[in-house]
């Protein structure tokens, strides 16, 4: 939808295509990942291999037509949403942000603890998504991090790590 | 009139106080997450589905039904005050609402809305109670056959209807599937596609898919294209009506109830379909002001759609229940709640859990009448609720999703494959790729495979036996229907002078 890819309508890559090979390739994926599940159990040739190879074959199938959909021009419709700008270029800043604040929080939830590693992704996150007072969303990030720990550990008993506040909380 | 003493025992069901609580608490939930954008009732649900090991069935069940009801009950809020379309059940309702809201009638658009779905709410319930039974007592007779060509309609018609690509509605279907069916296959207990990796035997939760799709996948999306602009909400009152509102909506709801109900219970029906057809409805059959103002803010174009959209969950439930078969993502995540009580929709459900089918239905009818005490009075602050500023909005979406998806299982992995099914749920989302199809593939998925190797077990591996009955023939044929919808759309196109129709091409590789 965007101007980038406007000017390169004559080249045959276009990002769509990767998604459309994704699918072909779990088409493949699905077929070769199953053909060392023996059959050996099933006295009716019915095997655990049967509804594999049908759902495998068909993606191939149709990762064929969404690959030859998408070299001859066709494009999906961007979902529209509240909050978002069909026709704005993509920001893959913000993505990779998002993407790397999120992965960050999954390496230090064990040693951090949930309290300190969900303050410090909620903080992170409003930030790359565009917050402005910078102490705020701190002060909003430790509220929500110490609120849910209390209310899901406490009150409604799930286990989520303590990590280095472990016996302070 | 046994299903009517079946439900009066479900309104005993359903009105204690616990029970009572649990829809409170649920058409609260359900209508701020239709208020807010990037989060749904599907996503909801999915949610708190660990609550199902600690929460009795019923109570659970009362509680997913009122926010499947809230979330369109708050669906149509943001539509009418912000204009931007959102969740596509309530895209039409901004049509006309989001004018009536301009023009200084914002309190009028929420009232007939409100008042609307609660007209339509109840009577599609009503509805749903004399149907039920009806469908149960045809489908006790059903063969696995049928029940796998069922499935292979639901399949097809949810792809060609939610996209206008019918390619990318049925790679979303695949994608789901073959998530469907990482793990152990539950017949020999052989391990499939899991790579080797232990965690993976157990299969990928719903929970997981659902969250990432839906909730990381979001923001993801919203971060790759955030409107900068802050949202300009218009503010409104309590909401109200008056005596010329209520002349001019009342048709409209009755005739949009007509519409969305047999379209929800349809395979592939969805609310989308009957909004927009009500909304055409009420634009033909617009006379004297109405006709003058559609387009500009006409309270008919609000009060269609919006009966429909409820009409048409309530139509939801009737597959749902009776069936196994769900036609929307909501509807196969609360079909994934059944599955984790071990119980099974269907014609037995109804005879071996009336308590909880009835208790469940029973509880629409009072979680209706809750949402509309929630809705009228407290406008404003839903409205208020819509201001919530961005950036703190899809922080605490992504920071919900993880803290849901961690408590599962407690294990840092989980929180790695939500992050690849969030990159996958942003994929699809800036190519349109429909995502309700791959959650229905995923859910469906490894029942349609059940039941085939059912229906093929007993023809004793004759393949001739998926076509033996005509039940299933009528609906394989139907699914090679939706398949060729492009095909038709393209005749059509080629008989009228214009340009052929775009991007769809046919489909034809399931039988």
């Amino acid at each position: 939808m965007s101007t980038p890819q406007d000017v390169a309508k004559r080249r045959w890559w276009r990002p769509e295509l990767g998604l459309a090979l994704v699918v072909l390739g779990l088409g493949v994926f699905v077929v070769l990942g199953t053909l060392d599940v023996s059959a050996a159990a099933s006295q009716l040739g019915l095997g655990p291999r049967f509804f594999p190879m049908l759902v495998g074959g068909s993606m191939i199938v149709i990762g064929l037509f969404y690959v030859a959909d998408v070299l001859r021009g066709g494009r999906g419709d961007p979902e529209e949403s509240e909050d978002v700008d069909v026709d704005a270029p993509a920001d893959w800043r913000s993505v990779g942000l998002v993407s790397g604040i999120f992965l960050a929080f999954t390496a230090l939830l064990n040693p951090l603890g949930w309290v300190l590693a969900a303050s410090l992704l909620f903080f992170g996150l409003s930030l790359a998504l565009g917050a402005e007072h910078k102490v705020r969303a701190a002060v909003v990030g430790v509220i929500v991090g110490l609120v849910t720990y209390l209310l899901f550990v406490k009150g409604l008993g799930v286990t989520l790590p303590g990590g280095l506040l472990q016996g302070v909380l | 009139m046994q299903s009517f003493q079946l439900l009066m025992d479900g309104f005993a069901a359903a009105l204690t106080p616990v029970n009572l609580m649990y829809a409170l608490i649920g058409v609260t939930l359900g209508t701020l997450v239709g208020v807010l954008p990037g989060i749904g009732p599907a996503m909801t649900v999915a949610l708190l589905l660990p609550i199902t090991f600690t929460v009795p069935p019923t109570s659970a069940f009362i509680m997913f039904a009122g926010i499947y009801y809230g979330g369109m009950y708050g669906g149509s809020t943001t539509s009418i005050l912000l204009n931007t379309p959102g969740e596509s059940s309530s895209m039409i309702t901004a049509l006309e609402g989001n004018k009536m809201a301009r023009r200084g009638r914002a309190a009028q658009a929420l009232a007939t809305a409100a008042i609307g779905s609660f007209v339509a709410g109840t009577i599609a319930t009503a509805l749903l109670v004399v149907a039920a039974p009806a469908v149960v007592s045809f489908a006790i007779s059903f063969s696995p056959a049928d029940y796998f060509a069922l499935a292979i309609l639901a399949f097809t018609a949810v792809s060609s209807v939610l996209s206008r690509s019918i390619v990318r509605g049925l790679a979303s279907l695949g994608i789901g599937l073959v998530i469907g069916l990482i793990g152990i296959d539950q017949q020999t207990g052989q391990a499939r596609l899991t790579l080797g990796v232990p965690q993976l035997l157990d299969g990928v939760d719903v929970v997981i898919v659902a969250v990432g799709l839906f909730a990381l996948g979001e923001a993801l999306y919203v971060a790759s294209r955030l409107r900068h602009s802050t949202p300009e909400v218009v503010p409104v009152g309590r909401a109200w009506m008056g005596k010329a509102d209520w002349r001019r909506s009342w048709l409209p709801w009755l005739r949009g109830t007509a519409l969305g109900f047999p379209f929800g219970a349809l395979p592939g029906g969805g609310a989308e379909i009957p909004t927009f057809l009500s909304y055409a409805a009420e634009q033909r059959l617009a006379r004297g002001v109405a006709r003058e103002e559609y387009g500009k803010g006409a309270i008919e174009g609000v009060a269609g759609p919006e009966a429909a959209n409820n009409a048409s969950a309530a139509g939801t439930l009737v597959p749902l229940l009776t069936l196994g078969l769900p036609t929307s993502a909501t509807a196969a995540i609360m079909l994934a709640a059944f599955q984790q009580y071990g119980l099974q929709p269907g014609p037995q459900l109804f005879d071996h859990n009336p308590a909880l089918v009835w208790g469940m239905i029973a509880s629409l009818f009072i979680g209706n009448t809750m949402l509309l005490v929630l809705n009228l009075p407290l406008a404003p602050l839903w409205a208020r609720v819509l201001r919530v500023p961005r950036p703190y909005l899809y922080a605490g979406i992504v920071l919900f999703a993880a803290l849901g998806v961690y408590a599962l299982n407690g294990t840092v992995v989980d929180l790695i494959v939500l992050f690849v099914l969030g990159m996958l749920g942003f994929a699809m989302r800036r190519f349109g790729l429909p995502v309700a199809p791959a959650v229905i593939g995923l859910i469906l998925g490894p029942m349609a495979e059940i039941q085939l190797r059912r229906a093929l077990a007993i023809g004793a591996g004759d393949a001739t036996v998926l076509v033996s009955s005509p039940m299933a023939v009528i609906l394989l044929l139907l699914a090679a229907g939706a398949l060729l919808t492009p095909v038709f759309r393209k005749l059509l196109a080629r008989r009228t002078p214009e340009a052929p129709a775009p991007a769809s091409r046919e489909e034809t590789n399931q039988h």
